[in-house]
């Protein structure tokens, strides 16, 4: 008891210590930006906004038909990458469950989407690359001076009218500009990406995205995509683990469920097990 | 999928297996299986020789309900007298879009006689990708349509 009371007394005083010090050596103490707790008003303005409940489902995806305006190093790597999956050896660029990242997360979807609007911010939901989300806040913040990098990157948005403009910045150097699963380049730095995302009728949202990747691209890629709206519950997202595809529901010798590795070939496909050397 | 858990899970012939042989055959599946294989989750379906189909006849080990393909394990043979051989059979897409594609777990079951066309590996190896199967049982006909997004985006288009 003497012990704890010991311990909690060097804590106190510990504590008051930083206090003190934090109060009177910081300014920054006074300007720690905190997240409000919204108001009953903060809510009622999220049913002022436009209504992008349900499921999407997106719409077809051709870079073939606006491919990104490659530097002329990128470009002699986009055609040794095209003849290599033609020649059937594909280079994957989503390997080893990674976050596929921005601006894969929107122009290589292969499934459905949901958006979710809260106070302060707007959720991007994908069933595609295991159930990753992004994050885009439209409390008013600024970009971070010196964001940490990551893989969907730092994105902040305004309303325009019916219309959320997404600013996303952070992204790590290795996400891929991506022409398909087996072909694309790493933007490889200062990544910039604009997204205007907006009904264009009922059930159809759309998503005009500006890639500026100036290592790798002498001039802006505009992509879009457009999603098509779906309320049926039989669409319902879904669990969407990345890689449980690469492991078999396998059985140990106590007679535990488990999964064991799949052998693959250079290409990703599985193989049986005494198909695993050539 | 797991093997159905009133019967005990074949053995890589096709036959019910003792608890020792059912050891043995994970044994050989676990040294096999090392670290060296490329995890491609998401990958391009370059691997397959889109321009071949061959039919696969065989009796369905286990379906693999799984993200972000779901897969077919056939116990069968491309020829047409051929001894069964472990094949792998992979869905071009993942459960939740199969699901929307009128697929469920349930569409395939271990044991059931099966024909799959198929795009074969273009290395040999008994691995394709599914364009059709046939539950000959009851001659059902099972395909996948296009997904979303890769309809044009060839060579993954598939």
């Amino acid at each position: 008891m003497i012990a704890l009371n010991r311990t909690r007394a060097a804590a106190l005083a510990l504590g008051a210590a930083l206090t003190l010090g934090w109060a009177a050596g910081s300014a920054q103490a006074q300007t720690l930006a905190v997240n409000p707790a919204p108001t009953a008003a903060d809510w009622s303005a999220l049913a002022k906004l436009p209504d992008w409940s349900g499921v999407w489902i997106p719409g077809q995806y051709a870079p073939a038909k606006s491919p990104p305006s490659w530097t002329p190093d990128a470009a002699a790597q986009v055609a040794e990458l095209q003849a290599e999956e033609a020649a059937g050896r594909p280079r994957n660029i989503y390997v080893n469950c990674l976050p596929e990242g921005m601006p894969s997360f929107v122009v290589m979807n292969l499934n459905t989407s949901e958006i979710l609007f809260t106070p302060g911010r707007v959720t991007i939901l994908n069933e595609f690359d295991g159930n990753r989300l992004r994050r885009i806040y439209t409390d008013g913040r600024g970009h971070p001076e010196d964001p940490d990098l990551t893989f969907n990157g730092h994105s902040i948005g305004r309303w325009e009218g019916d219309t959320l403009v997404v600013d996303t910045i952070g992204i790590v150097p290795q996400s891929y500009l991506p022409l398909g699963q087996g072909v694309g380049i790493p933007n490889n730095g200062g990544m910039h990406i604009v997204e205007r995302i907006h009904l264009t009728a009922p059930d159809t949202l759309r998503i005009d995205m500006v890639v500026e990747a100036p290592k790798v691209l002498v001039a802006p890629w505009r992509i879009s995509r457009e999603y098509k709206r779906s309320r049926e519950r039989a669409r319902d997202i879904l669990e969407a683990s990345c890689r449980q595809g690469d492991f078999l529901e396998d059985v140990d010798a106590h007679g535990n469920a488990i999964f064991s590795p799949i052998p693959h070939d250079d290409g990703g496909a599985p193989l049986p097990p005494d198909q695993a050397r050539k | 999928m797991s093997p159905r858990s009133d019967r005990p899970p074949p053995d890589i012939n096709g036959y019910p297996m003792t608890r020792s042989a059912r050891n043995a055959a994970i044994a050989l599946w676990l040294a096999t299986a090392g670290a060296a294989w490329p995890a491609a989750a998401h990958h391009s379906f370059a691997m397959y020789d889109q321009t071949r189909i061959v039919t696969l006849r065989g009796t369905v080990k286990t379906f693999q309900w799984s993200n972000p393909h779901a897969l077919i394990w056939v116990l069968g043979s491309v020829a047409p007298d051929g001894a069964p051989e472990l094949w792998s059979v992979e869905l071009s897409t993942s459960p939740g879009n199969l699901s929307r594609m009128g697929w469920s777990k349930h569409s395939v079951e271990p044991g059931d006689k099966i024909a799959i066309d198929l795009n074969p590996l273009r290395d040999g190896r008994h691995g394709g990708s599914l364009k059709r199967a046939t539950l000959l049982a009851t001659g059902k006909v099972l395909t996948t349509a296009p997904v979303a997004g890769q309809v044009d985006a060839k060579p993954d288009a598939k």
